[in-house]
C-alpha cells in the first residue's frame, strides 16, 4: 500500500504563504471540531456525573479508609484524594487517547479520519483538548467531594505555582497520550489489554496514593518519565509545604516536567508519522479484531 | 480442545441428557472465553498481563502501609496481599459474564446467533465467567508467593487450612457468578452505559466488601450493607484459611464456622435471587425486542 496523499500539517503559517495559512486554519478547525464532542457532547448525557465522578470517588474512598485504618495524618487522606483525581487523567489518556483509535476502528471512524484532509495530528490534539477540559471538570468535582467528605484542607498560598505545575504536566501527559495513540494504532485486541495493564503498575510507580519517595530515589526518578509522578509530587509539596517528603527540589521538578512536555511533543509527532506509515504498509488500519 | 461441532452432535440431542448438554456448553463456552481472553498475545506477555495488576495493587497497599507505619512488615500486609490477590476472581467472574453478553452483543455482534443456538445460554454465560476467573486465578499463587517471600507475609504450612480454603473458594466462585448474573440482568435492559456498569458495581463492592481494609472501619450503615454481600465473608474466610489466627480480621468476634455458614447462606440467597432476576430480565428483553439491541458504542 502506498503512503497515501500528502497531508496538511498543523504548522504555524509563514508570512505571505497563503497555502500554509489555509493548512493551519484547517488543522485548527479540525482540532476544535474533534474536541467538541468531548467537551459539549459528553456533558449532554448526565450519566457522566455518576460514571466519571462517583465511580473514581468510590475507589478513592476505599484507599482513604486504608489510611484511616492506620490512623494516618490528614495529609495522607489528601494524597489519596489527589491521586484519585489524577486517576481520572490517566484513565482519560489511556482509554480515550491511547486506545481511542482502537474504538474508532470498531466504529468505523478511523477510516474517516484517515481520508480527512487534516491528518491525524489535529484529530489527536482535539481529543487531547476535549479530554483535558472534560477531565479537569471531573477531577475538580472528585477533589471537592472527597475533601468535603473527609474534611481535608489544603494550604492555598501557592496557587499560581500549582497551576503552572498542572499546566506543564498536562502538556507532557497528553503528549505521552498522543505517542501512545500512535503505537496503539498498530494494535487490534492488544490495545484493550495493554491499556488495562497500564493501570495499577502506573498507580504504583507514580505514587498516586503515597509519596513517590517511598519507592526510593532512583526508582522515583525512573518513574518520573510518567509526567504524573513529578506533577503529583510537586503539587503535594505546594499544598502541604514542609510536611511532604518531596523527591526533588520544586524547580528541578518543574524543569523536568517542561523537558518531558517538549520531549513527548516531539516524540508524539515523530511516532505518529512513523506508526501511521507502518500501519498503512502492514494494513493494520482496518484490523478490528 | 473441543470442536464447535461438539456443542450439539447431529442426530444426537435426543440421546444426550440435559445435564450433559449443559456441561458440554459450559466447557465450550469456557474454552471460547479463554481464547478471547488469552490468544491476543504470546504466553509470556499474557502472564505478565495477568499478574501485573494484582501485584501492582498489593504493592500500592504495601507502600501505603510503609509510609505510615515506618516498617514494611506486619499483619496488615497479609490482609492487603490476600485482598489484592483474590479480588480479581470476583471481578473476573462478573466481567466475564457481562462481556459474554455485552461483548457478543456490541463488539462481536454474535449474540443473536448464540442465543438462538440449541444450547443453554445460562451455561454459556457461566462458562464465559469461569474462563475469566481462570485467568484471574493464575495470578493468585504468584501474588501470594511474592507476598510470602518479598513482603514476608505470615503464611506458612502451619497457618493454612486447606478445607476452609477450598470451601471458601468454591462458595466465592458461586457468589461471583451470582453477582455476574445479576449484573448481566441489568445489562440486558440498558445499552449505552452497559460497558461501564460492571466497573461501577465492582468499585462499589471494592469499597463495601473489605477488600483492602477491615469493614469495621466503615461507618455504621455501610458496615451493615457490607455484611449483606457474600464477598465480605468470602474474603474473611480466605484470610482466616491462609493467615491463621494471627491475621487482621474484619469480624474478630465471629468464629470460623459462623463465617463459613454466613458465606454459604449468602451465596445461596444471591444465587436464587440471580436466577429469578435473570429469568425476569431475559423475558422482558425478549418481549421488548431489546435482547440484541446495539448502542453503536
Amino acid at each position: 500500500m502506498s503512503a497515501g496523499p500528502a497531508r496538511a500539517e498543523p504548522v504555524a503559517p509563514r508570512a505571505g504563504d497563503p497555502q500554509a495559512a489555509r493548512g493551519f486554519r484547517r488543522a485548527l478547525r479540525a482540532t476544535l471540531g474533534r474536541s467538541y464532542p468531548r467537551i459539549i457532547g459528553s456533558n449532554r448525557d448526565k450519566s457522566w456525573l455518576f460514571y466519571d465522578t462517583v465511580l473514581p470517588l468510590l475507589g478513592t474512598v476505599s484507599f482513604v479508609y486504608v489510611y484511616k485504618t492506620f490512623g494516618a495524618p490528614e495529609r495522607f487522606l489528601a494524597y489519596v484524594i489527589m491521586g484519585g483525581a489524577t486517576t481520572a487523567f490517566w484513565m482519560n489518556v489511556m482509554w480515550s487517547m491511547a486506545a481511542q483509535f482502537y474504538w474508532d476502528k470498531q466504529a468505523g471512524n478511523l477510516e474517516l479520519y484517515m481520508v480527512a484532509p487534516c491528518g491525524l495530528l489535529p484529530i489527536l490534539l482535539g481529543m487531547s483538548l476535549g479530554g483535558l477540559v472534560a477531565t479537569t471538570l471531573r477531577a475538580v468535582v472528585i477533589v471537592a467531594a472527597g475533601s468535603l467528605l473527609f474534611g481535608v484542607s489544603y494550604a492555598g498560598g501557592q496557587i499560581p505555582a500549582l497551576l503552572l505545575v498542572f499546566a506543564v504536566a498536562m502538556v507532557a501527559l497528553y503528549g505521552l497520550g498522543i505517542t501512545f495513540a500512535s503505537v496503539f494504532l498498530m494494535w487490534g485486541r492488544e490495545a484493550w489489554h495493554m491499556a488495562n495493564t497500564f493501570m495499577e503498575p502506573v498507580f504504583l510507580l507514580s505514587g498516586f496514593y503515597f509519596p513517590v519517595r517511598a519507592l526510593g530515589f532512583w526508582v522515583g526518578l525512573g518513574a518520573s518519565l510518567i509526567p504524573l509522578t513529578l506533577a503529583l509530587d510537586a503539587m503535594r509539596r505546594l499544598l502541604f509545604p514542609g510536611a511532604h517528603p518531596a523527591l526533588l527540589p520544586l524547580a528541578a521538578e518543574v524543569g523536568i516536567l517542561a523537558a518531558l512536555a517538549v520531549g513527548f511533543a516531539i516524540a508524539a509527532w515523530v511516532s505518529l508519522r512513523k506508526m501511521e506509515m507502518l500501519a498503512r504498509r502492514e494494513a493494520r488500519l482496518s484490523l478490528r479484531f | 480442545m473441543p470442536a464447535v461441532g461438539d456443542v450439539v452432535e447431529r442426530g444426537a440431542p435426543a440421546r444426550i441428557g440435559r445435564l450433559r448438554r449443559w456441561t458440554r456448553t459450559l466447557r465450550v463456552a469456557w474454552w471460547l472465553g479463554w481464547q478471547v481472553e488469552s490468544n491476543w498475545t504470546d504466553p509470556l506477555r499474557f502472564f505478565t498481563y495477568a499478574v501485573a495488576r494484582p501485584l501492582g495493587g498489593a504493592l500500592i497497599l504495601y507502600f501505603m502501609y510503609r509510609v505510615v507505619a515506618g516498617v514494611g512488615r506486619g499483619a496488615a500486609v497479609g490482609f492487603f496481599v490476600i485482598g489484592a490477590a483474590f479480588w480479581p476472581l470476583v471481578v473476573g467472574g462478573m466481567f466475564g459474564m457481562v462481556l459474554g453478553v455485552i461483548g457478543d452483543r456490541e463488539h462481536w455482534r454474535t449474540l443473536r446467533y448464540i442465543y438462538t443456538a440449541p444450547i443453554s445460554w445460562r451455561a454459556y454465560l457461566i462458562g464465559r465467567a469461569l474462563a475469566q476467573q481462570t485467568s484471574s486465578l493464575a495470578a493468585v499463587p504468584i501474588t501470594l508467593v511474592f507476598g510470602i517471600f518479598v513482603l514476608q507475609i505470615p503464611i506458612s504450612p502451619g497457618t493454612v487450612r486447606p478445607a476452609l480454603l477450598t470451601a471458601a473458594l468454591a462458595l466465592g466462585i458461586v457468589s461471583a457468578i451470582a453477582m455476574g448474573t445479576l449484573v448481566v440482568s441489568a445489562a440486558l435492559s440498558i445499552s449505552g452505559e452497559a460497558w461501564r456498569m460492571p466497573e461501577a458495581i465492582g468499585a462499589a463492592l471494592y469499597l463495601l466488601c473489605g477488600v483492602i481494609f477491615p469493614v469495621q472501619v466503615l461507618p455504621g450503615a455501610l458496615r451493615t450493607a457490607s455484611e449483606a454481600f457474600p464477598f465480605t465473608w468470602w474474603l474473611e474466610a480466605v484470610r482466616r484459611a491462609l493467615l491463621g489466627p494471627g491475621g487482621v480480621r474484619s469480624f474478630p468476634a465471629i468464629g470460623d464456622g459462623a463465617v463459613l455458614a454466613r458465606l454459604a447462606l449468602l451465596a445461596a440467597a444471591w444465587s436464587v435471587a440471580a436466577i429469578l432476576v435473570f429469568g425476569f430480565a431475559e423475558r422482558r428483553a425478549r418481549r421488548l425486542g431489546i435482547l440484541d439491541r446495539e448502542s453503536a458504542f
